[in-house]
């Protein structure tokens, strides 16, 4: 039970990727498939220079025609249609360049596709989830965070606790409140109160959480007051 | 006396066994494309269009042409107005 409600909280992800290459992979097939029939057909389809060789004698052979000169006159006609044979041949590769361009770009057109539906996806689950850390930046000379470049001014000592946690995530590591206090003072964690860890994290929250909300949600225009940062179009009240 | 006459008579019959036949043809070549109109002779027995392009397709053949139609078989009478239109195909193969 446990094992199976585990991949159904990653299964969007996957599985829409997983249909995205299918996708793909259906699509490719699909277009090269198409082109290579359409290929094959035009260069069927194509007359080849004996074909006015054999409408010439056909002409030869339906009517009377038997004096020299008649005859000579149709065999110049052949050859002329014969010298059209070359350009014939370079509409061949005129054809097959075009078409490799076509699937070139259909396939390019497919994958663009693909991908602009994934993007859209992700994009509206970013929306969904609200703010997305992409960036962060601790600068402690500036005593100031700058996440997703917007920039945050911190205390000495709620820095200290946000670079602690920084390092900590970049070891994949949870940090209990009296190691938070133990790194930080410098004090055996054993000596350490969790509560002075605790509040230590409560002060990072407060500072940076408020500034965060005044940044993303309740703006302060100077002078003039406040505003909420938000759409008016994506507000309801119930 | 009747020995003369045995012989005349034995001249008309044997007259039309000697008739000439002969056919008229188109015979094409490949590569350039070669076209030609002929006259030829075929065997007595042979003297009508299917029976002359059977003969006379082997014949041509041996010669590079192709045989594309027999269009008529005739006799002696008919060399003269075909001679000029077959020209070097008169009577070649």
């Amino acid at each position: 039970m446990k094992g199976k409600q585990v991949p159904q909280t990653t299964s969007s992800a996957t599985e829409s990727l997983r249909a995205g290459n299918r996708v793909v992979a259906f699509g490719i097939a699909a277009i090269v498939l198409i082109l290579l029939a359409a290929a094959l057909f035009l260069f069927v389809n194509l007359p080849d220079a004996n074909a006015f060789n054999a409408k010439v004698t056909q002409i030869f052979v339906d009517n009377d025609l038997r004096s020299n000169a008649e005859l000579r006159l149709l065999e110049i006609l052949a050859q002329s249609g014969t010298s059209f044979s070359e350009v014939l041949q370079s509409y061949r590769v005129v054809i097959f360049v075009l078409l490799v361009f076509a699937t070139a770009l259909l396939l390019a057109a497919l994958v663009f596709l693909v991908t602009i539906v994934a993007l859209n996806r992700r994009i509206s689950a970013i929306q969904r989830s609200g703010i997305q850390v992409a960036s962060m930046l601790i600068s402690r000379e500036g005593r100031a965070v700058y996440i997703n470049d917007m920039e945050f001014a911190l205390t000495e000592a709620a820095l200290e606790t946000l670079a602690v946690l920084a390092e900590a995530r970049m070891d994949d590591e949870v940090l209990t409140g009296a190691q938070i206090e133990s790194v930080i003072s410098g004090r055996n964690e054993a000596d350490c109160d969790e509560a002075a860890g605790a509040t230590r994290v409560k002060r990072l929250r407060d500072t940076l959480g408020n500034q965060l909300v005044s940044e993303l949600l309740v703006k302060t225009i100077a002078r003039r007051g406040y505003m909420l940062a938000v759409g008016k179009d994506v507000i309801r009240m119930v | 006396m009747a020995r003369v006459v045995v012989f005349i008579i034995a001249l008309f019959v044997a007259l039309p066994a000697q008739a000439e036949c002969y056919a008229d043809y188109k015979a094409k070549q490949d590569d350039p494309l070669r076209l030609a109109y002929g006259v030829a002779q075929v065997s007595d027995g042979n003297c009508d269009p299917g029976s002359a392009a059977n003969e006379l397709a082997p014949r041509l053949a041996q010669a590079g042409w192709l045989l594309l139609s027999v269009m008529s078989t005739f006799g002696p009478e008919g060399l003269s107005e075909r001679e000029a239109s077959a020209a070097d195909h008169f009577l070649r193969y």
